[in-house]
């Protein structure tokens, strides 16, 4: 069973992949937060049981599992394809996990929210991840009440949730425009039109890989369609800003940046070991190369899926262990040797 | 300027400490800075971005007036979470903290999430067949979409199951008896 990550068909230069997520609780329980031990397996249990049907939705097959019975390295790598918040990781009480076999949706049961319902998608599909969205929140709510307000809309744990509990988000590729100056600019000017822009790998203000979400900075006040409307409009102005300066960059520096390419995919295809970080910088190059048409694979393979394999808890988990840093830095260039595919 | 410690990455942060009078300046990067030891303020560095920290102190510790000083003391009955608890963890306890706390919340509320009015969907299947008698809590305005008698039906039995498992046997008696309304006005119809 291919994963959601793995697809190829569609594919659209620059941007990743998409996300929506719903938060909603019932109205006869306490937030997570404030239930006991007992409390919390009893919700979990009650919403496990009558969600055994959600095939029946969608024709998906799904895995039921708690989260206290996975083993660390596999909660670890649920958090690197982002199934799950690390602050989940941490919770002591029963925690439900209700996750599609491609992993593109997966419900969080009394992680902070009673429900927490993600779709995940590559490329740019937020209405259909949305309408997707929708009908499980139904299906849902057909069986449960839910904890509504007409003025603050959905409640949640936390007040930034409040409203429509939904967040949209696009994984954008920018590895030229964040190298520009005025990036960082940028970054703030999109706060004005109601998205954030983050990083998505790497502390600070380094981020490894150029890859970014862009996401609906507000929950309450815009309906649901607006705020699609609004994480697409966006995704696809940055993704149409990075386009044009890329442009530029292969009509003035096209032998440099073929160069650029091709040395990255040596590199990745021969090393013997590399860090993450250096790995996440290569495959940028490789990213952009096959984006631009100066490099093409034999057979079709989106670079994201290699960025998430040669994450830490994943080589863990392929190696059945926990590795040293050293290790890892040669499973991780193993990993690449195997999965990058030939040139055509 | 580049970090002083490991002079490869950009300074963004910079630290004075004044010991005894004596001043000394430190120009860093965010990972220097978070191995070093830098006493309270560590704690920004650690793990994840604190940002419940960050959205606490936006939604107001600090302007503590007298009347806020009472105002903390309140308590949400359902779950006990005071008006302090949810300033120092911008996180609330239950449902009904929304409805005990509106008055001191709207305005802060508003600086996170702007206009503060729900514009979005409304649940499709809410308290709709709930009977009033059960649950007068006044959230019963809110307006119901049309739906089929088919559906109406599906959702009844779901909630049923549901009321079954939870042991309130009350509300399972009144879904049955819709049930059986519904049912028989099919009849009826046929």
């Amino acid at each position: 069973m291919n994963k959601w990550f793995e697809q190829t068909e569609g594919r659209q230069p620059n941007i990743v992949s998409s996300r929506v997520r719903l938060t909603r609780n019932l109205d006869q329980y306490r937030f997570p937060n404030s239930l006991n031990a007992t409390e919390s397996e009893g919700l979990v249990k009650r919403l496990e049981y009558s969600l055994k049907d959600l095939k029946e939705l969608d024709g998906k097959d799904y895995e039921y599992v708690y989260l206290e019975e996975l083993d660390e390295l596999s909660r670890r790598a649920l958090k690197e394809r982002r199934i799950i918040k690390g602050s989940i990781l941490e919770k002591k009480d029963t925690v439900g996990l209700i996750v599609s076999r491609d992993e593109s949706v997966s419900i969080v049961l009394n992680g902070d929210d009673h429900i927490r319902m993600q779709f995940l998608s590559p490329f740019l599909q937020l209405d259909e991840l949305w309408r997707r969205a929708d009908q499980l929140d139904d299906h849902i709510n057909a069986r449960f009440s839910y904890a509504f307000d007409e003025k603050y809309g959905y409640l949640t744990a936390f007040p930034t949730n409040v409203g429509t509990g939904m967040r949209a988000s696009v994984t954008l590729h920018l590895p030229t425009l964040s190298r520009g100056k005025k990036f960082q600019n940028l970054v703030g000017d999109m706060s004005r039109f109601g998205v954030t822009l983050r990083g998505v790998y790497g502390e600070g203000d380094e981020n490894h890989g150029a890859l970014y979400e862009v996401a609906n900075q507000r929950t309450l006040g815009l309906s649901e369609r607006e705020i699609i409307d609004l994480v697409t409009q966006s995704a696809e102005q940055l993704s149409e800003q990075e386009r044009q300066v890329r442009e530029a960059a292969l009509k003035n520096h096209r032998l440099e940046r073929e160069d650029e390419a091709y040395k990255s995919y040596g590199v990745m295809k021969y090393a013997r070991r590399i860090a993450s970080r250096d790995a996440m910088i290569f495959l940028s190059q490789i990213m952009s190369g096959v984006d631009d048409g100066l490099l093409a694979f034999k057979e079709p393979c989106p670079v994201y899926r290699l960025m998430l394999g040669i994450q830490t808890a994943n080589l863990q988990k392929l190696s059945h262990r926990p590795l040293s840093k050293e290790e890892l830095d040669v499973a991780r260039a193993a990993y690449l040797r195997r999965e990058l595919p030939e040139l055509a | 300027m580049l970090c002083e410690k490991c002079k490869i990455r950009e300074a963004n942060i910079k630290y004075t400490e004044v010991i005894n009078g004596v001043r000394n300046e430190h120009n860093l990067c965010a990972q220097c800075a978070k191995e070093m030891d830098l006493g309270y303020y560590s704690a920004i560095f650690d793990g994840e971005f604190p940002l419940g920290k960050l959205l606490s102190s936006l939604l107001g510790v600090g302007e503590t007036s007298q009347k806020e000083d009472k105002l903390q003391q309140i308590m949400c009955p359902a779950c006990k979470t005071s008006y302090q608890d949810f300033v120092e963890n911008s996180r609330f306890g239950c449902p009904d903290c929304y409805s005990i706390f509106d008055l001191l919340i709207g305005d802060k509320i508003k600086k996170l999430q702007g206009n503060g009015v729900h514009n979005g969907k409304k649940p499709r299947y809410q308290k709709i067949l709930a009977a009033p008698s059960v649950t007068g809590s006044g959230q019963e305005e809110i307006q119901e979409p049309k739906l089929s008698r088919e559906e109406k039906l599906q959702v009844l039995k779901a909630r049923l199951q549901e009321a079954v498992l939870k042991e309130e046997y009350e509300l399972a008696a009144q879904y049955r008896d819709q049930i059986r309304d519904l049912e028989q006005m099919e009849e009826q119809d046929a």
